[in-house]
């Protein structure tokens, strides 16, 4: 579903050039749950923004679904944001003042769509949030705001999700909960690629991918 | 959900700060707008009360036309003064319907210990010169009859039929006039022979308030005048109008400017705080990239935000001004060199439909940095190692 060949990644940060992905090749199948691993600056984050198309390598070839993106204008590749990746982030950005069920439609605003009111009811459901959809985020605990933000990922029927440090902000049993959503929502077909610090978690993955000085160290 | 609910949430997450936004465009709008009513009203004024002093021009000492203009509709004290005989002169002329006189000065009011402005005229052309007065009691038809303002006769609590003295001479006030809202009410109006006997002065004249039967003719009429009679200027209505226009023009362009100042000071001000609400919310900005927001979508969030505060806040001021419409009058009044009598700021809707669509423009000009500022917030903001 996605290749990555020789991909580089380089940017100037202060007067400095960092060399931030150092040729990684990979390829990652439909269906898939992998963890990203490895300390700070080893590239995960780097990694994330290329495979989620929200930055372009300095060099290399990527393909989704076949598909040459690395190349492509900012225009094509909110495209297929919007249209094939969901994303889930550590620090949930849910905006405040909407409500729950207002923040699951976010991107369909974007993707100029129609609500339909059913589905986003039974995806508040999938998480177990049916109860409060017109709650605001702030009425909300941290692994109910995660669980909102999951929803919201899933409302464009992404191929995949990536998921930044889900459970980064949580505590050990809501880390559980959001794990076991992914892992219910992996099963169902979908595709998950999570970057986490957590080992335990990133241990339950299908293949974990570890990096280190920009470069692919183990796949386990 | 829709843009203008997210632009109007994204207002409401600072409400404070978006109120005190509102406040500065919102007083900025009412004094711009209150500014051009007044001033549409002020020429309004004007137009009508010239027309209605019943006369087609006046003759007053050669000097200054400015001293002449407020002369005209109002009375002033000038050093000045023509001979009565002219009048005859005038008479003589063909087309001239009546020539009425006019004295101007001020007396000592014993009794009150103060100086009275005193306007001493024919008081059988009051009714065709002062058009519009309402009169509490009658015209007086003998020489010891006076007719005083309405703001005189307030502040010393008298009616018709006490008296008043003026040098040795006891008068009777005939009549009051009803309250003009125009420096008339300040003056008292004398028989002009009874004053120009006080002031030992039974020749001299202030000004000749001029009637002509054909006014198509005014021009022939006032060329044959300043040729007959020497000293003299002669100022027609439009030159009085024009006159005090230049007048009001130097205060009218004064306000104008400082509320046109106001307006981009308080579009300054939301341009910096729309720009603060951008930088605070980079990383939600970068979100909203991330899950679909176009580089378009983000920059019309941004200046529907903007548009959205300053259209509010231009009804917002309409609605301020319309309420202290009396407040602005007045102190608008106390800084013009002259007002035209009666109410000067009326409700236009048409000029508030302007006004508004000015703060919307405003919206647009104070929105549009932030807003491309904020569409070029990199989606990777929402994701940092």
């Amino acid at each position: 579903m996605i290749e990555l060949h020789g991909i580089e990644k380089e940017y100037i940060r202060g007067s400095e050039k960092v060399h931030a992905l150092r040729g990684i090749d990979l390829s990652i199948e439909s269906g898939e749950l992998i963890a990203i691993v490895g300390p700070s600056g080893s590239g995960k984050t780097t990694m994330l923004h290329i495979l989620g198309c929200l930055d372009q390598p300095s060099r290399g070839v990527m393909k989704i679904d076949g598909v040459e993106v690395e190349n492509l204008p900012e225009s094509k590749l909110v495209q297929i944001r919007r249209d094939k990746i969901g994303f889930v982030f550590q620090q949930f950005y849910l905006i405040p003042g909407l409500t729950v069920f207002e923040n699951v439609t976010l991107p369909l605003l974007f993707g100029r769509k129609k609500i339909n009111k059913k589905k986003i009811m039974s995806l508040l459901e999938l998480v177990g949030l049916s109860n409060r959809q017109e709650h605001k985020p702030n009425q909300l605990s941290g692994g109910e705001m995660q669980r909102v933000a999951i929803a919201r990922a899933m409302v464009n029927d992404p191929e995949v999700i990536f998921a930044d440090e889900p459970t980064g902000n949580l505590d050990t049993e809501n880390s559980e909960k959001i794990f076991d959503l992914l892992k219910s929502l992996h099963s169902s077909g979908l595709t998950i690629v999570m970057v986490t610090h957590n080992n335990d978690l990133a241990g339950r993955a299908e293949r974990i991918i570890s990096l280190k000085d920009g470069k692919v160290q183990t796949v386990q | 959900m829709e843009f203008m609910k997210l632009a109007f949430n994204n207002l409401l997450r600072h409400k404070v700060r978006s109120i005190l936004t509102l406040v500065g465009i919102a007083s900025s709008v009412a004094v711009l707008f209150s500014i051009i009513s007044f001033n549409r009203g002020f020429e309004r004024g004007l137009t009508e009360e010239i027309n209605k002093t019943g006369l087609h021009f006046m003759i007053v000492p050669a000097g200054c036309p400015h001293e002449v203009a407020s002369l005209v509709l109002h009375g002033a004290v000038t050093p000045k003064f023509i001979k009565s005989d002219i009048i005859d002169e005038i008479k003589g002329i063909p087309d001239v319907a009546f020539a009425s006189p006019m004295l101007i000065t001020q007396l000592p009011n014993r009794a009150k210990d103060r100086l009275d402005l005193v306007h001493g005229l024919e008081m059988s052309h009051v009714t065709a010169i002062k058009t519009t007065w309402k009169l509490d009691g009658t015209v007086p038809t003998t020489a010891d009859g006076v007719i005083i303002g309405s703001a005189v006769a307030d502040h010393d609590g008298v009616k018709v039929g006490d008296k008043v003295q003026y040098g040795e001479r006891d008068f009777t006030i005939s009549a009051i006039v009803k309250q003009t809202g125009s420096q008339d009410d300040a003056f008292i109006y004398m028989p002009i022979m009874a004053l120009q006997e006080i002031l030992e002065k039974t020749d001299g004249l202030t000004a000749i308030g001029v009637k002509v039967s054909r006014p198509e003719r005014i021009e022939e009429i006032t060329e044959a005048l300043s040729m007959k009679v020497p000293g003299i200027q002669i100022v027609t209505m439009n030159e009085v109008m024009r006159s005090l226009a230049s007048l009001a023009n130097s205060a009218k362009i004064l306000s104008l400017s400082i509320a046109v100042i106001a307006v981009l000071i308080s579009a300054v001000g939301v341009m910096n705080s729309i720009l603060m609400a951008v930088f605070e919310r980079t990383q939600e900005i970068g979100m909203m990239r991330a899950i679909g927001a176009s580089r378009l979508d983000i920059f019309r969030i941004i200046i529907k935000e903007t548009v959205l505060l300053t259209s509010v806040a231009g009804i917002v001021g309409i609605v301020l001004s319309t309420i202290a419409a009396g407040i602005i009058e007045g102190f608008v009044r106390s800084v013009m060199p002259y007002v035209p009598s009666g109410k000067m700021i009326q409700f236009d809707p048409w000029l508030a439909v302007l006004c508004v669509v000015f703060s919307l423009v405003i919206g647009v000009l104070s929105g549009g940095y932030p807003a491309w500022k904020a569409s070029k917030i990199n989606p990777i903001e929402a994701i940092k190692g």
